[in-house]
């Protein structure tokens, strides 16, 4: 169970990032900043970290498929493998 | 405005371009157009945006690439490139026409640690060490980037800064960190250091670079670029087309002699597979958006979108606005290939002129709805940022990217080949001011008035495009280098320039549309500027004066000359044995650098993209195309060296004003002054006098007067020519990588900053760590006292057809261009000198208290644009070095 509070635009699916600092929500079309704590309209995007083959090894990286280096907030709209 | 059409309105407060509240004293420029609604929401959305860099594409490249190991390299390659452009996360920024970028940020971009990873070690790793010891970081360490803009000059919260200039998501850092390590001692830079280093003299290689002699390597910084797109195979043959001419072609080649062919062709046909699956990924997040919109014509837009992309994963374009997206999508992928500046679309609106008259006789689109493509095109390349070291971004590219467009010039049969579109391409460059694509003017006397006067109102709205640039000067000199490799009056026609003002050779390329052939041009040439980049001519000439020492190390650079130095002729040709040690360590240890660059880390999609790579069966790097005697010996500070010289001549030898002991104490002694360093001023102009000021006085007050390039003085450039004359000669006797004699280039890019922030006070008054004098016939800010015409008349004392460019950089004020007598005025002037023989003029037309103010108040100047050295960058995103130089340089009040 995600806890909402703790969740960031930038863990949501409908967030797209101009830069590093912020972006603009895919729904409403809103600025929003990156770190800012999401809306209730959050649903989480496609990232390592959500992905069963992602094995946390420490706080900032772990593997994927138990034999490459990985990282928790990669994103994997694009993986084939993420499930 | 419909309320369909709400989602193009910009909602956050609109940056002014030329100051929100210029004082009364302040000139204005004349001419101030908008784009549309569109295009001006998004430029908004782009001055409020960083840039940003991320980790997913090399980090799937370097998975692959591990993956691979064993495989052929240019099939690792291919692998591993394919890996990166599959997994890039899309990004369809509402409002925009044009799909698709490097990275998934609007500024985005990525480090390659395949060609370079020792940046992101730490200082304490041994590698970094490494590099420092082999000076190859002090280029860096004398950089200033500029502050503002776009550019994360600090870490903050989640963000850290790199170089100054990117921002990474802290998160992304450690799997960087990791990443670049396994390119440990595999990377281009690793791999061609451990082969330089059996040139034999390359301890002195090590010197030149740690007293900034030399600015940096071209091996592994930036192996591409400065060079012309080719976009004829995806218009003709899309890119299913080109897969299938790589299967007829791998099947032919399949065990025949010559088996690299082979894995060229299977490279080719990976690498494009990739491509796809990227296209594609952007056309899903198309629909993505277009599920999620309530705006119906948005939603219309995120569909078109998604359609287009969907129809040239695999299509030929069918329309002007196909054919300006494939393009788009080409220039990208090429710049995902490595680290590239100068990547020049070349002459675009000939490439696309027979899609558009196809349109518009159908009547597809109207000049109203080109316009605002051109304008979506501008923005699409203005986003476009180069990662790369701070010595490199900031102290070479000062943030820019180098994207040159050109206009005018000659078609295949010799008749002018201007035409309606390039009209709309200069007109959307006045309504989308931005940095990108710059614009350069083919000068050539077969154009018509109203070409060139509609060139004439672009420049005059001060952006410093189109620079103009001699047609007749550059066919010579390309007639005179590629004609061993075949190079014919009609193919020289085909030229452009590549990257800020690099002549480069183009063909005709045959491309069949509704029945018709339109022979149109584009680059047939590798990078045009690779070899030795940007030798300081001053700090050579420092080492002369102090027998072979770098006076700011006190390291030994050249072997000590022990000559008195009592005649001009002695330090004149010590000051020759020192340059020919220079190009010559710097021409073998490149010719290394790029040899393993060709064997570890090969072009795939440029090459493919330029004839005859793809009908060869060839890389770029082994000599695919048609044209390969590309490679230059660079030069930085000229003016300064032939004004030192002919101080040097004047008041020791001729007049014998004071001693060269004298003149040495004085130099070290920075004429009584403080350093620039010091003062964190760089021009000559707003300098701080020490307490010892009046012992320095006298000799500094002479070496001002002695005769100064640019104002038609015999005396001066006399001296000046026979620099020339012989640069020119002397860079034949050094071969490339490619076995050709190699030839000369005088820009200065942003080189005369951090160069001559190196470099002691110098005989002709400057003083240390000022900025030298710009471009290559610039004369030195405040120097040229006798007008344009004077300054004409010095800098083609030479022939301009010897070196592969000249660059002159003047600032006008606004006043004197006014109205369409000024418009006649200012083609007369450009006119006048192109037809002496001069290469290239480009012009700031500023009032220079708009400059002074800029510095002080930048946030009300964020779209304020200035001309550097062969680009246009905005104002904020300048180093002060560089910003400190164009306030300096020369106003004409009158011409």
């Amino acid at each position: 169970m995600i806890k909402l509070k703790k969740m960031k635009h930038f863990d949501c699916k409908y967030y797209l990032n101009t830069d590093v600092f912020k972006g603009i929500c895919k729904r409403d079309k809103n600025k929003i900043n990156a770190d800012d704590s999401a809306c209730n309209n959050f649903e989480k995007a496609q990232k390592c970290k959500y992905c069963s083959n992602f094995t946390l090894t420490d706080s900032e990286l772990g593997t994927c498929m138990t034999k490459y280096d990985a990282y928790p907030e990669m994103n994997a709209i694009t993986c084939n493998d993420f499930k | 405005m419909t309320a369909k059409q709400d989602f193009l309105k910009c909602s956050s407060d609109v940056y002014n371009y030329y100051g929100t509240k210029p004082g009364k004293e302040i000139q204005a420029r004349e001419v101030k157009k908008t784009p549309t609604q569109r295009v001006e929401k998004e430029r908004q959305m782009y001055f409020e945006t960083k840039s940003s860099a991320s980790v997913e594409f090399p980090y799937w490249y370097t998975r692959r690439w591990e993956e691979t190991e064993g495989d052929v390299p240019i099939i690792r390659r291919a692998e591993a490139l394919k890996a990166g452009f599959e997994h890039l996360t899309p990004s369809v920024i509402p409002g925009e026409l044009l799909a698709m970028r490097k990275a998934n940020y609007m500024r985005g971009s990525y480090p390659m640690p395949w060609l370079s990873e020792a940046f992101f070690l730490s200082k304490e790793d041994d590698l970094y060490k490494e590099a420092q010891k082999a000076g190859k970081a002090s280029a860096d360490e004398v950089t200033t980037m500029g502050q503002g803009g776009g550019n994360v000059t600090k870490s903050a919260g989640n963000v850290i800064s790199i170089a100054g200039k990117f921002g990474l998501r802290k998160e992304e850092m450690p799997i960087l960190l990791k990443t670049a390590k396994k390119w440990f001692n595999k990377s281009v830079d690793d791999v061609g250091h451990k082969y330089e280093q059996l040139v034999p003299d390359y301890n002195t290689k090590e010197e030149i670079m740690r007293a900034v002699i030399c600015m940096f390597d071209s091996g592994y910084t930036l192996p591409q670029g400065r060079e012309v797109m080719n976009y004829y195979y995806p218009l003709q043959y899309g890119i299913e087309g080109i897969k299938n001419i790589c299967k007829e072609k791998q099947n032919q080649s399949a065990g025949y002699t010559g088996m690299d062919r082979l894995y060229f062709y299977k490279a080719v046909y990976t690498m494009l597979e990739g491509l796809q699956t990227w296209i594609m990924n952007y056309a899903r997040e198309a629909l993505f958006m277009a599920s999620l919109e309530k705006n119906k014509l948005q939603k219309k837009e995120f569909k078109d979108i998604a359609e287009r992309l969907e129809w040239l994963s695999k299509n030929s374009p069918r329309t002007f606005h196909d054919a300006l997206q494939l393009i788009w999508i080409f220039h990208v992928a090429v710049l995902n290939e490595d680290a590239i500046s100068g990547l020049s679309p070349g002459r675009l609106g000939q490439v696309l002129y027979p899609f558009w008259k196809q349109d518009m006789e159908k009547g597809i689109i109207d000049k109203e709805k080109t316009l605002e493509l051109l304008e979506c095109m501008r923005m699409k390349f203005t986003e476009l940022d180069c990662f790369a070291s701070m010595g490199v971004v900031g102290g070479v590219l000062s943030g820019n990217t180098f994207n040159n467009l050109c206009v005018g010039g000659l078609d295949k049969y010799g008749n002018s080949a201007a035409n309606e579109l390039e009209m709309l391409i200069l007109e959307s460059a006045m309504s989308c001011d931005t940095p990108q694509p710059t614009l350069s003017m083919l000068y050539d006397e077969k154009l018509p008035e109203d070409f060139l006067l509609k060139g004439i109102e672009c420049t005059k709205i001060g952006t410093g495009y189109p620079a103009w640039v001699n047609n007749r000067v550059a066919m010579e000199f390309l007639l005179n280098n590629f004609k061993k490799e075949g190079m014919q009056l009609e193919e020289a026609r085909a030229w452009a320039i590549g990257g800020c003002l690099e002549t480069s050779p183009g063909s005709w390329m045959p491309l069949e549309l509704n029945g018709e052939t339109y022979y149109i041009p584009g680059g047939s040439a590798p990078a045009t500027s690779v070899g030795v980049h940007f030798i300081s001519l001053p700090k050579v000439l420092e080492a002369v004066l102090f027998d072979g020492l770098d006076k700011r190390t006190g390291r030994r650079v050249y072997p000590a000359h022990g000559s008195k130095l009592d005649s001009y002729e002695e330090i004149w040709t010590i000051f020759k044995r020192y340059f020919s040690i220079t190009v010559e360590v710097l021409t073998l240890t490149n010719n290394i650098q790029h040899d393993i660059w060709g064997k570890v880390s090969p072009s795939i999609i440029n090459s493919m993209l330029k004839p005859d790579c793809l009908e060869a069966g060839k890389d770029i790097s082994h000599k695919g195309c048609r044209y390969n005697r590309t490679f230059n010996v660079e030069i930085c500070g000229g003016v300064n060296l032939v004004n030192s010289l002919a101080s040097i001549k004047k008041n020791i030898f001729d007049a014998k004003n004071f001693t060269l002991q004298k003149l040495k104490a004085a130099i070290e002694a920075n004429f009584g002054y403080l350093s620039a360093l010091e003062t964190g001023s760089y021009s000559l102009i707003e300098q701080v006098k020490t307490k010892n000021y009046m012992d320095w006085l006298k000799i500094h007050k002479l070496c001002l007067d002695a005769p100064k390039y640019g104002n038609d003085d015999k005396y001066v450039d006399t001296i000046f020519k026979e620099w020339q004359q012989w640069f020119s000669k002397m860079c034949e006797n050094y071969r490339s990588l490619y076995d050709e004699p190699m030839y000369s280039c005088q820009i200065s890019v942003s080189t005369h900053a951090p160069m001559g922030a190196v470099t002691l006070a110098t005989p002709d008054g400057r003083l240390c760590g000022t900025t030298f004098a710009d471009g290559s016939v610039s004369a030195y800010p405040g120097t040229d006292i006798n007008g344009p015409y004077a300054l004409f008349n010095s800098a083609t004392c030479y022939d301009h057809a010897l070196s592969q460019n000249s660059q002159l950089n003047m600032k006008i004020h606004p006043s004197v261009v006014k109205g369409r007598e000024g418009s006649r005025k200012f083609l007369e002037m450009i006119r006048a000198y192109l037809r002496k023989g001069a290469f290239h003029a480009q012009f700031n037309i500023v009032d220079s208290r708009m400059l002074h103010d800029a510095q002080k108040n930048p946030e009300k100047y964020r779209g304020l644009m200035v001309r550097v050295a062969g680009f246009t960058q905005y104002w904020v995103e300048l180093g002060k070095q560089i910003q400190d130089e164009v306030i300096a340089r020369t106003e004409y009040e009158q011409i």
